[in-house]
């Protein structure tokens, strides 16, 4: 095991310079392309895909030591209503609002993992289920603090700056590069083979001394503090925030981003957002058709794919060297 | 043969001509956002339908002729799942991509508010639906958007009225209803206004998606109600209801200050819903609705959502002030707009505008409303009532 | 507020409501027990039968008795297709089933608000009274589900210890390998299996749709439904779903109607967490 983990890092590390120099040139592309095309609903979709970026990446940090959880959108959903609220309320700045909410997930995530991190594979999936639908009742049914399902409107712009559509976007840009940026380092780190080690080999992990349960609720606690970012960007992008944005359908569909994408690689789960923010998008003209399309493509790159549409490189590089 | 298929391909050519011709009308796009996903599908349907009637009914007559120009107009509809999120990436789309600068709907406060939110700032005219206070009194001052149908600050207050006068033996009504933001944000105004009147009221939300009412039904009769209302539940809620409070044994009135859902609550609840009480927006079986009635049918088969006609009136009420202000220019629609009143779409009389006491503006459309009952499985019109004018 | 009458009145409600609960846990229980398929598309195939139901006993006017087992059974047959294209790709594939079965699941829902329309219909019941002993108040309709669900279990159980295919069927769930080597043809097996849990599930959903109403979103309940159910019981065990169903019945009885709903939700929620955290194979299941 150790000696294919070191094999594995020997390969890539001449591999890291050009995946660097590619980051950063898609980096550059992503600041520059609302300059030159000015089409504002794409300038508005690349921010929504921004935001799921930062949600989906963070989910893939949780998946990487093995769990699945469906509770994420609930966590983003902590950290906005904390976030505005303090905003809105204390009449805190955006700059201490944002950390204060992602710290109230991490707080909320420190205290339930311990406990919830001990169940694994498809329990871990009902757990969370049933604690995302008991955070959005709380959402819900704490009308006075939260405003129940009518939620509060007229959430302020972050700062002037970011009130054009433009503005938000670098913002989202600026914070899903941050937050991607992070996991990709913890992944990359000591701290990523360990996870990796809790995934594969649970026990053998613990038996070689590695607190399991402890890295376990670390890892859930970040990947939570990060989600919060999404949860409270979002709530200034929509400039309002009621529970519907952090149902357990959004959840869903974070993890539909990490599968479809490809659960393995944190690439796989950039894709997954890329692709389920922009599909629906593509078939919105078929406007009664689209849902059974959306249905549809689902199966078959689930049927054909197993791996996520991430596998499609590597099929198509077996392919080459079959040739 | 040769000639045949000759002259067969002049005729295709003539008549690609022609139509040619036709199409060269200016294309004008109205934009319509509702739930075409999820569980507000109906009302979704609702809005793209009467819409589409409206236009048709538009193209058939030749077009919008504004100045000199004449004008095609399209629909082009967005779903928004009935969430904010999606209403407020579909209002994007048709504001900045379509270039759209008339939309109607969605139906809904989460969507609706995430809608307005985009479109005030863009200059677009938005008729929209949704109970909630803040579509109308909002820090835009709602300037570019109104409401096309009444909501429960409109109807409550002759209804309960009515009731005073009307069943004078009840005391006590009891409220169920979901705690979404409808439940949320309408029920402790409804419960204020029966108290106002003098009444006792028990009231209880539950989750939404809650099919199974019998244990809380059981709870309700209980405590002694004697007039139930059904208030905001959606169709089949409160069909359910209805139903599920007469299997456990309920003996009182049941009604509905809300809603409309009547045809939805007979399918439901079959012979149980005999006696039943309802707020109504339209009545489909008046000489004007027949019309409206038989042009629906002709396109799609089945129970009519009560909202369609009301859509349809709105995108009517649309065109209209477009044809006064004899341009597309958003301001000038705008102010034709607020100066309709007295206009007559044809389903619901002369337009009424309403909403400075309530709101701080005048975009409430308010629409003359019906109380129904149910004798024998068939509708009869109890009462035909007016929104206040405040 | 806790008399006697208002008392027996809450176990009867909760028996009706378990009743319905047991009957839509048991073709999900079947599927996930047997092909370690989360069956995300369990409530769409709820609405098909439901819409069968509507068409053979509502408009074609079958016999009651025949209309049900039939309606399930035309469902069961049709979806065979659906476990060729779809489902034979998934078994054995925890994730990607619930993605690619949520999937159908948009695909069949959506592809019936275009057949059938979004508007809320109603199947004729079967029955119209009521059963009143003292003061306490069953509805006939229910009072039928409740010997359905009964027969279904006893039924079911039977097979799945008694017959050869049911005893083939446990062998392939607890090992696919050795049980293809003992000469269980596991492909057709798991046929079965699938035949019999849309069967069930179909069913359910006819007598879903009559005693609530019947529409293409109608399945999302059932499906939670059937998610807590069989949590509470244990995954993949038959005993567990029906116990499961019921516990869920009897306590959403008794916190309603002395409580609230919202209440209600909260404890029903939180017990399974506690549940799941302390005895993740439910209360009947077996410890992997």
């Amino acid at each position: 095991m150790a000696s294919v983990i070191g094999a594995a890092a020997r390969s890539t590390r001449p591999r890291i310079s050009a995946l660097h120099g590619l980051v950063a040139g898609a980096a550059l592309l992503l600041a520059l392309w609302p300059l030159v095309f000015g089409n504002k609903f794409l300038l508005a979709l690349a921010t929504l895909v921004a935001l799921y970026a930062i949600g989906a990446a963070s989910l893939h940090l949780i998946i990487r030591t093995g769990h699945v959880s469906f509770a994420h959108a609930g966590f983003m959903g902590v950290a906005g209503y904390v976030a505005v609220l303090s905003q809105m309320r204390l009449g805190l700045p955006f700059a201490a609002a944002l950390p204060l909410g992602c710290l109230a997930a991490a707080t909320v995530a420190l205290a339930i993992g311990p406990l919830i991190l001990r169940v694994t594979g498809k329990y871990f999936v009902l757990v969370t289920f049933l604690f995302g639908e008991i955070l959005r009742l709380v959402f819900t049914e704490w009308t006075a603090v939260t405003g129940g399902s009518n939620g509060i409107f007229d959430v302020p712009p972050p700062a002037p700056v970011f009130a054009t559509p433009l503005g938000f976007y670098y913002l989202a840009l600026g914070a899903a590069v941050l937050c991607v940026g992070i996991v990709a380092r913890i992944l990359g780190s000591e701290i990523g083979r360990t996870i990796d080690a809790l995934r594969e080999a649970e026990r053998l992990a613990e038996c070689s001394g590695v607190p399991v349960i402890r890295w376990k609720v670390a890892v859930f606690v970040v990947a939570c503090a990060l989600a919060g970012v999404q949860g409270v960007l979002q709530a200034h992008y929509l400039r309002l925030i009621d529970p519907t944005t952090f149902s357990i359908v959004e959840s869903l569909n974070l993890v539909v981003m990490n599968v479809i994408g490809g659960m393995q690689r944190l690439a796989g789960a950039l894709i997954g957002a890329l692709f389920l923010t922009a599909l629906p998008e593509l078939l919105r003209g078929y406007v009664e058709m689209q849902r059974v399309f959306f249905g549809i493509i689902l199966i078959i790159v689930m049927a054909a794919l197993p791996g996520g549409i991430i596998e499609i490189g590597a099929r198509l590089r077996a392919l080459g060297k079959a040739r | 043969m040769t000639r045949a298929l000759l002259a067969l391909i002049a005729a295709a050519t003539v008549a690609l001509a022609c139509a040619g011709a036709a199409t060269a009308q200016e294309e004008l796009k109205i934009g319509a956002v509702g739930s075409l996903s999820g569980g507000g599908t109906a009302w979704g349907l609702a809005i793209q339908r009467g819409t589409q009637m409206a236009i048709d009914e538009v193209n058939a007559a030749g077009g919008l002729k504004l100045g000199d120009k004449t004008y095609k107009p399209r629909l082009v509809m967005y779903d928004d799942q009935y969430t904010s999120t999606g209403g407020k990436t579909a209002a994007e789309r048709l504001v900045n991509s379509d270039g759209v600068k008339f939309i109607l709907g969605p139906a809904g406060s989460p969507p609706a508010l995430a809608v307005i939110g985009v479109t005030n700032p863009a200059k677009v005219i938005v008729l929209s639906d949704g109970y909630a206070p803040a579509i109308l009194k909002n820090e835009a001052k709602a300037a570019y958007n109104f409401r096309a149908l009444n909501s429960n600050v409109e109807f409550t207050p002759a209804m309960i009225a009515w009731l005073k006068q009307n069943m004078p033996e009840v005391k006590k009504i009891g409220l169920v209803c979901t705690n979404d933001a409808v439940g949320q944000a309408a029920l402790p105004l409804l419960i204020d206004a029966y108290k106002k009147a003098g009444y006792e009221v028990w009231s209880e939300l539950y989750d939404r998606g809650t099919k199974e009412f019998t244990p809380l039904m059981t709870r309700m009769i209980a405590q002694g109600v004697d007039l139930f209302d059904l208030n905001f539940n959606a169709p089949t809620e409160a069909g359910l209801l209805l139903k599920q409070a007469r299997q456990a044994g309920y003996k009182g009135r049941i009604w509905q200050v809300g809603g409309p859902s009547v045809d939805e609550i007979m399918a439901v609840a079959g012979p149980l819903a005999d006696g039943f009480l309802s707020y109504d927006v339209f009545d489909f079986d008046s000489p004007a609705a027949a019309k409206f009635v038989a042009t629906y049918h002709k396109q799609w088969p089945g129970i009519i959502n009560a909202q369609a006609p009301a859509w349809y009136n709105a995108a009517k009420v649309l065109f209209e002030a477009m044809r006064r202000a004899g341009t597309t220019d958003v301001d000038k629609v705008r102010d034709a707009l607020e100066k309709l009143d007295g206009y007559d779409a044809g389903l619901f009389g002369p337009v009424r505008w309403g909403g400075m006491a309530d709101y701080g503006v005048n975009h409430q459309l308010l629409l003359k409303f019906l109380i129904v009952e149910v004798k024998d499985g068939k509708r009869v019109t109890r009462a035909e009532l007016q929104p206040e004018q405040r | 507020m806790f008399t006697p009458t208002l008392l027996a009145q809450v176990v009867v409600n909760g028996l009706s409501l378990g009743a319905i609960y047991v009957l839509v846990a048991l073709g999900f229980t079947l599927l996930f027990g047997i092909m370690r398929v989360v069956n995300f598309a369990h409530g769409a195939f709820a609405v098909l039968g439901g819409y069968a139901l509507y068409y053979l006993y509502g408009q074609y006017r079958l016999p009651y008795i025949l209309a049900v087992p039939l309606s399930a059974l035309l469902v069961a047959v049709i979806s065979l297709l659906l476990e060729r294209c779809v489902f034979r790709w998934f078994y054995q594939k925890m994730f990607q089933s619930m993605i690619g079965l949520l999937g159908l699941n948009m695909a069949l829902v959506f592809g019936s608000v275009i057949i059938w329309d979004t508007y809320e219909r109603a199947i004729p019941p079967a029955f119209n009274g009521m059963l009143q002993l003292g003061g306490v108040i069953l509805p006939l309709d229910r009072l039928m589900v409740v010997a359905i669900a009964a027969a279904i279990l006893a039924l079911f159980w039977l097979f799945m210890s008694r017959s050869r295919w049911g005893l083939a069927m446990r062998a392939a769930a607890q090992d696919v390998e050795i049980a293809e080597a003992q000469g269980i043809d596991t492909l057709s097996t798991y046929r079965l299996a699938f035949f019999i849990a849309i069967f069930m599930t179909a069913l359910a959903g006819g007598l879903y749709a009559q005693i609530y109403a019947l529409s293409p979103f109608m399945g999302d309940r059932p499906l939670v439904v059937a998610f807590i159910a069989v949590i509470l019981g244990g995954m993949g065990s038959i005993p567990g779903a029906a116990l499961g169903g019921l516990i869920l019945g009897f306590t959403e009885s008794f916190l309603s109607t002395f409580y609230g709903a919202t209440l209600s939700a909260f404890v029903s929620f939180g017990v399974v967490i506690l549940l799941l955290i302390f005895r993740p194979w439910g209360l009947l299941g077996t410890p992997e």
